[in-house]
């Protein structure tokens, strides 16, 4: 009988050619994003796993204090100096250690480029289980020893065996490999393309970054550098809730006072969550929205699915009557249906399962991601998909067409009535509405990152070149020189030296007071650090007063400075309590941090407001000052020529001025493109999503059309007999449809409306026209539906009425 | 066999009441070959329903085997049907996707029997109505009065003693109608009892009894010597 009924489903499919390819196919790009989806998930919530202690391990990060206004309610890293009070004050904890990145120029004998270094506590290697291919897990143990990915070895060596080998750190610090490690997987924090993309490289103990940056590491309570990283081996037995209970009543007791307006917590997470939390930090839920969407997408396509295969069952009710006659029962006739549902899922499925094949290796070449459908894990996940799609797609069709008593059936009455039309119209209005939904709401987010994006060339971005990483000795000093080269190249514009450049992202605000020693006038304000030639440089009008200059004395800060000249913009007036841009000249604003050496700042100049730091940050109030030794970065602005000869030149200039260290040079476009990847991922993933769920809405129209067609050959005929226009026939055809189109609308564009305002939230500047964009969205959902049908209803239409009154 | 006492048959819509059978005496004893006739809308189709208990009656009652099967539901009729009844259509029904083999098949696959005893009745049957040579092809590949025989062997192949027959030459030419009836006129010899409507007063003639109906009642009835 279970073959009889898959034989029958086979001939089914080879009967109806056009309606089997549209349901299988359907399905199977249903699937094919829905598996997908489901895979990049399980891939984004399972990293570390293969750690052995990955459900000990916990990471220790920090509840933003609201005074901090930096955007997120939490950040997955804290202070170094957490760690040793973890150490010293929770004795049960098994291990801790700090993970602290920073970049550094890596040189052998013959090699030299920036690397991420990670400078790390020795426990590290106790806390995760390394494969060592040389050394162990003592390696740290040494201030001057250094650990190294098989990959680095390989790069720098050409071999693993490099054990005792001499590797420099920015052409000063000399370490000696003590171990070598296999390169960890790409399923890690350590390596994710969501955090931090530092990787594993290059591990030197933390005792060696004290010396190298003198900086205090063990007593540090200012940064909070997201590449910053505290882990814990948590007790055998102990949970994440014990150490976050411990870890409260050190932060009431350890903490100290100032920075308790920093951080007003600790947050305990399981390392497994470490490669997500930079979306979780952010609060988009950026995984959960891929889960929605593509079980959305398999949802459309059962509906789809459901929807022609009631309309197609319809045809088969003489066999229905025909078995009922013989004696079959409607549990009989169901688990027939069923069973063609299932055999179609099945076939779909196995389509979509050769696609992820092909699609998978791209996608991991391209996202640099480890994803496998392995087959083995996945098996009962496939399975009960498949059942789960094949029954809940058949049951309705299958229920509504063995419902029928014999005779109707036989006679076909199900066919020539009504009977399901309003489940089907309501099917395609379901399907419209998740359609239209998902088109509306990703338009409305493809155009906010658009305008994130626009908002960007208020600076010229592709015509500047910034050169990174000036701040180390050998190079700082050498400043003024490499100016004077650049600028005497042919299309060099002007050249700047900067703290920061746009589109880098920046909390820093210094406190400022209006009236000198006055706490309660206190103000902050971004800071912006300068050479004169920055507003030339990005294009920034001076609107009132003048720009900074080298000549004069109070421009510039050195050692000596007590008085130090400024320019703020247009959002700083109303801080420092100006009226107008011309009233702010002269007036004077005071440093609140006792320990500064300049106490008063004199404002010369206003600009007007840009948004340096881009993407959802507001616009803030900056103010912006010439301090020749903290510039970290050059911008270059080229006019004309050739770009990349120009670019040629740039490099010889610096190989000529320090031949030292090796050029870190891009184009400002791609700090700027840096920053917008998430965006970018989102809008081809979004906009992926809502072509494939339309697509197939439209494909299940279709096919829904040209079978309601069929069905109403004899109605068309009788109607072009008596005298009715094809025009107005295939209007007709059109409305039928039409109706539950439009209602779905009803449905979609209010819930659009309300989950893109969730999403625009994030931004500070919004677009506009949400309303316009949604009833664009809505017309083409609608166009496309009438197209679709259209194309069917005027073919019908124009045929001969004998043919079509034949046809029964 | 069957026994038809008082039947009416009454179809309601929101405003019109037709009635099919008015109080339709009748029965029928095990190895008889009744006819049917009458004019189109006389209630022909809608007695056969009945007594093929595929429909109710609104009143009345109906002896099955002198079981009173006019209350009985669907599920309860199904049973007896797949039992003691072969249908044979006029426009012959055959499922288009299956093979005549298997649509044979079909009148044994709800019996719980063997694939195996299935398969020997199959062929038995198809030697029989000299279909075997076709056992593979589709229904679309045979001529009418071969996809006749086909459907003749998908009602006897059960063994069921009662056919009941609803103009099953009215689609075919004459010279297969009367294949068909033959085949009938045989199979009654053997035992089964057949219960036939036609228009036709040449195929009424091989039948032993002829029921007129008109307007849902019977009107004459003529018994011919066998």
């Amino acid at each position: 009988m279970f073959w009889n009924n898959v034989k029958i489903a086979l001939r089914n499919l080879r009967k109806h050619k056009i309606f089997a390819a549209i349901n299988v196919l359907g399905l199977a790009l249903g699937l094919t994003v829905y598996l997908f989806g489901g895979l990049l998930t399980k891939y984004e919530r399972s990293h570390d796993l293969f750690f052995a202690n990955a459900d000990r391990i916990v990471t220790i990060g920090s509840v933003a204090a609201p005074e901090l206004n930096v955007g997120f309610e939490w950040m997955g890293t804290t202070f170094t100096a957490v760690a040793p009070i973890i150490e010293i004050e929770i004795k049960d904890v098994e291990a801790v250690a700090r993970s602290i990145a920073s970049e550094f120029l890596v040189s052998t004998g013959a090699e030299s480029f920036y690397e991420g270094i990670r400078f790390a506590d020795p426990a590290l290697l106790d806390i995760f289980d390394f494969e060592f291919l040389q050394g162990d897990s003592n390696a740290l143990d040494d201030p001057s020893a250094l650990l190294l990915s098989e990959s680095a070895a390989i790069k720098y060596f050409g071999r693993t065996d490099v054990r005792g080998e001499v590797i420099t750190l920015d052409n000063e610090f000399d370490f000696h490999i003590g171990a070598v490690i296999r390169d960890v997987p790409l399923n890690s924090h350590f390596r994710s393309s969501l955090a931090e993309e530092f990787g594993i490289d290059f591990v030197v103990p933390v005792a060696a970054f004290k010396r190298m940056r003198d900086q205090e590491v063990d007593t540090n309570w200012s940064n909070l550098s997201l590449g910053n990283m505290t882990y814990v081996l948590l007790p055998e037995g102990f949970t994440a809730d014990w150490l976050r209970a411990q870890m409260a009543g050190l932060y009431e007791r350890l903490v100290p006072e100032d920075q308790k307006e920093v951080i007003s917590g600790f947050t305990v997470s399981p390392v497994v969550e470490a490669n997500t939390s930079l979306w979780d930090m952010i609060g988009l839920p950026v995984i959960d929205a891929v889960a929605l969407l593509s079980f959305l997408v398999l949802i459309i396509a059962c509906v789809n699915y459901t929807n022609l295969a009631t309309a197609q069952s319809l045809g088969r009710s003489r066999e229905v009557g025909m078995r009922k006659t013989m004696g079959a029962s409607q549990s009989q006739l169901l688990t027939q249906f069923l069973v063609e549902s299932l055999v179609i899922a099945t076939i779909a499925m196995v389509i979509a399962i050769a696609a992820l094949e092909m699609i998978i290796p791209v996608f991991n070449n391209a996202a640099s991601k480890a994803l496998s459908l392995d087959y083995l894990g996945t098996l009962p996940w496939l399975v009960i998909t498949t059942l789960v799609v094949g029954i809940f797609a058949g049951a309705y069709p299958a229920w509504l067409i063995t419902r029928a008593n014999p005779i109707d059936a036989l006679r076909d009455v199900a066919r020539k009535g009504k009977k399901g039309t309003l489940m089907r119209s309501i099917m395609i209005g379901a399907q419209f509405a998740i359609s239209a939904f998902m088109l509306a709401s990703v338009s409305i987010i493809y155009m906010q990152n658009e305008r994130v994006k626009d908002a960007s060339y208020e600076f010229p971005r592709s015509e500047i070149y910034v050169i990174d990483r000036l701040d180390i000795e050998g190079i700082s000093d050498k400043l003024d020189t490499l100016r004077q080269e650049l600028e005497a190249l042919p299309n060099v514009e002007h050249v700047a030296y900067s703290w920061q450049v746009p589109y880098e992202q920046n909390n820093a605000t210094t406190g400022l007071l209006k009236n000198p020693g006055d706490e309660a006038s206190e103000f902050t304000l971004m800071n912006l650090n300068m050479t004169p030639e920055f507003l030339d440089t990005y294009d920034i009008p001076v609107i009132a007063g003048r720009n900074l200059s080298r000549d004069i004395a109070n421009d510039r800060r050195d050692d000596e400075s007590t008085t130090l000249n400024v320019l703020i913009n247009e959002l700083a007036l109303d801080k420092i309590g100006a009226a107008s841009a011309q009233d702010a000249i002269n007036m004077r604003f005071y440093a609140s941090n006792p320990e500064s050496k300049v106490r008063e700042f004199i404002v010369v100049g206003v600009v007007p407001t840009q948004n340096i730091v881009g993407l959802f940050n507001q616009k803030k109030a900056w103010f912006y000052h010439y301090t020749p030794d903290g510039l970290r970065i050059a911008s270059v602005r080229i006019s004309g020529g050739n770009i990349m000869t120009t670019v040629d030149e740039i490099e010889k200039v610096w190989d000529r001025v320090v031949p030292e260290y090796p050029i870190q040079g891009r184009f400002l476009d791609e700090v700027f493109n840096d920053v917008y990847k998430i965006l970018r991922f989102m809008n081809l993933a979004l906009a992926g999503f809502a072509f494939i769920a339309l697509a197939l809405a439209l494909i299940g129209l279709f096919g829904l059309a040209a079978f309601m067609a069929a069905q109403r050959t004899k109605e068309i005929g009788v109607r072009k007999v008596l005298g009715a226009t094809s025009t107005q026939i295939a209007r007709l055809l059109v409305w039928q449809f039409s109706k539950p189109v439009m209602w779905a609308l009803f449905i979609a564009l209010p819930a659009a409306y309300f989950g893109s305002s969730i999403y625009l939230n994030f931004f500070a500047d919004r677009i506009s026209t949400q309303l316009p964009i949604l009833a664009v969205a809505g017309a083409i959902a609608v166009l496309l539906a009438w197209g679709t049908i259209a194309g069917h209803a005027i073919r019908i239409a124009r045929a001969d009425p004998v043919l079509a009154l034949r046809y029964e | 066999m069957l026994k038809l006492h008082n039947l009416y048959k009454v179809y309601r819509t929101d405003e019109v009441e037709t009635v099919a059978l008015n109080g339709v005496n009748m029965e029928v004893r095990q190895g008889d070959f009744v006819a049917i006739m009458g004019p189109s809308g006389c209630g022909k189709s809608t007695l056969l329903n009945i007594v093929g208990l595929l429909d109710n009656p609104s009143d009345g009652n109906y002896f099955f085997f002198d079981e009173n099967v006019a209350p009985y539901t669907e599920a309860q009729r199904s049973k007896i049907r797949k039992q003691n009844i072969g249908f044979i259509f006029q426009s012959f029904n055959l499922i288009d996707e299956l093979t005549v083999a298997e649509n044979i098949e079909l009148a044994l696959l709800y019996h719980n029997m063997p694939a195996a005893e299935r398969k020997r009745r199959i062929a038995s049957v198809m030697d029989r109505m000299g279909i075997a040579h076709r056992a593979n092809h589709m229904p679309g590949q045979l001529s009418g009065g071969q996809q006749q025989r086909v459907a003749v062997a998908r009602a006897v192949v059960g063994d069921q003693p009662l056919i009941l027959a609803d103009e099953p030459t009215g689609n075919l030419d004459s010279v297969h109608g009367q294949e068909v009836m033959e085949l009938l006129r045989s199979l009654n010899k053997e035992g089964t009892t057949i219960v036939m409507v036609t228009h036709s007063p040449a195929h009424a003639d091989y039948a032993h009894r002829t029921v007129n109906l008109f307007d849902g009642h019977v009107v004459t009835e003529n018994t011919r010597a066998a």
